[in-house]
């Protein structure tokens, strides 16, 4: 499998196919950052298909400074930035967004309904208090929790420094856990992440 | 104790991205310091219930990059466009016929929208189906809820049920009483508020009383100086 820095190389010398290639590899990661950031599936994917258009257009020019996926996840959140300025920032994302009826789970052996609905209201929540936290939190704590950057890589994606991105993700983990406790809802302790 | 020294440390311990200089420092700090110890501990707990957000999967990738520019001959291009036209027609259901010396053109979706709603039915019918097959697993029988009648996976249903309600009850208590307190708090700022309006107030025409009396009772005092004189 060829790396993105060498989808990128044959792009620019010619081959298209390249970069179906890179959008396949990375389409669902930036519709992920991005439906969390603007909170809404529709927007999501009009946004993600922005990104991708901008990123096309800027391919070809693209220096090879920074990683391939932290310029992508710029452009992403600066699609995102811009949107929400526009919408003055939605506060919340809607029961509505979170239509489950196509939910394959719902179909399937597994999880009973009950726990599916539970789970549901549980991501509302966390949802919910996501949307309060101020963008630079929230952002950053998106790209960690959901997809799994290293500080130093959230550091060139934000183009903050890192001890700039801990601050920020630490009052933002302190923010989500007020909004969260005041919501009634606190972690399971006995099923706690370990640190790696 | 400064904790805000250690913050950077805990954040990298909390994700898996510490040295083991930073491990040892923050380890440390957290013996000695019941706060950041429980603080880190919420956060590690708080972390799972952080995963329960999925996020949609994205429609299937259409990732034909746009057409490149060309420079394109204008009656060709006029062509192209004519024969795209009217294969778009055909393709959105529409009819283009050539009768009695004329061409007519009906227009219409009907076919696509009836399969699409037809695919939808399909769908609903299927969760529907899904949804009754759970729930007849899990009927119980009508004499009792809980009597002898009642299967294991039954009783186990009841009491993740009531264990359910519990527990939202619980969280819309606390809710309730993080609001009850928010607003007693709001409203004795208020009530202190207004106190000291109210105090301010008084004071205000205390002192100004006050200086009136002095200013009458100086008045009545060079009255009398003056009466005395005469």
């Amino acid at each position: 499998m060829r790396s993105d820095e060498e989808l990128v190389e044959a792009f620019q010398s010619g081959d298209e196919s390249a970069f179906e290639t890179l959008v396949r590899r990375w389409d669902r990661k930036i519709h992920g950052v991005v439906y969390r950031v603007v909170g809404s599936d529709e927007e999501a994917r009009d946004l993600s298909q922005e990104a991708f258009f901008k990123a096309y257009r800027g391919l070809a020019g693209f220096k090879k400074e920074a990683r391939f996926s932290s310029w992508l996840y710029q452009i992403a959140l600066n699609v995102c930035r811009d949107r929400l300025r526009r919408l003055r920032h939605r506060s919340h994302v809607s029961l509505d967004e979170m239509d489950d009826s196509a939910d394959p789970r719902l179909q399937t052996r597994g999880p009973t309904a009950l726990d599916l609905v539970e789970n549901r209201e549980r991501a509302r929540v966390v949802a919910a208090a996501m949307a309060e936290l101020p963008p630079e939190q929230r952002e950053v704590i998106i790209l960690k929790e959901y997809q799994g950057l290293t500080f130093p890589e959230i550091a060139e994606v934000t183009g903050v420094p890192i001890s700039t991105v801990k601050t920020r993700m630490y009052r933002g983990l302190g923010q989500l856990r007020l909004r969260l406790e005041r919501q009634g809802v606190r972690g399971n302790a006995a099923a706690a992440v370990p640190a790696p | 104790m400064d904790c805000e020294l250690f913050r950077d440390d805990m954040m990298d311990v909390l994700y898996g991205e510490e040295t083991p200089v930073a491990a040892h420092r923050f380890r440390a700090h957290e013996a000695e310091c019941a706060g950041c110890r429980e603080e880190a501990a919420a956060f590690r707990a708080m972390r799972r219930e952080l995963q329960v957000w999925d996020a949609p999967a994205p429609p299937r990738v259409l990732a034909r990059p746009p057409a490149r520019r060309r420079f394109a001959v204008p009656l060709a291009a006029a062509a192209a466009l004519l024969v795209g036209l009217l294969g778009a027609l055909a393709a959105g259901g529409s009819d283009v016929t050539f009768a009695g010396g004329r061409f007519s053109l009906r227009l219409g979706r009907d076919a696509e929208l009836r399969m699409l709603l037809a695919e939808q039915e399909m769908r609903h019918r299927r969760e529907v189906a899904a949804l009754r097959a759970d729930l007849a697993r899990t009927r119980l029988p009508a004499a009792t809820v809980a009597g002898p009648a009642a299967t294991v996976d039954e009783t186990a249903l009841l009491a993740t049920v009531r264990a359910l309600i519990r527990e939202s009850e619980r969280r819309q208590s606390v809710a309730l009483g993080a609001s009850l307190r928010d607003l007693e708090d709001r409203s004795e700022a208020r009530r202190q508020y207004d106190l000291a309006r109210v105090s301010a107030g008084l004071s205000y025409l205390d002192g100004k009383a006050g200086l009136e009396a002095a200013r009458t009772s100086e008045l009545m005092g060079q009255v009398l100086r003056a009466s005395q004189q005469k």
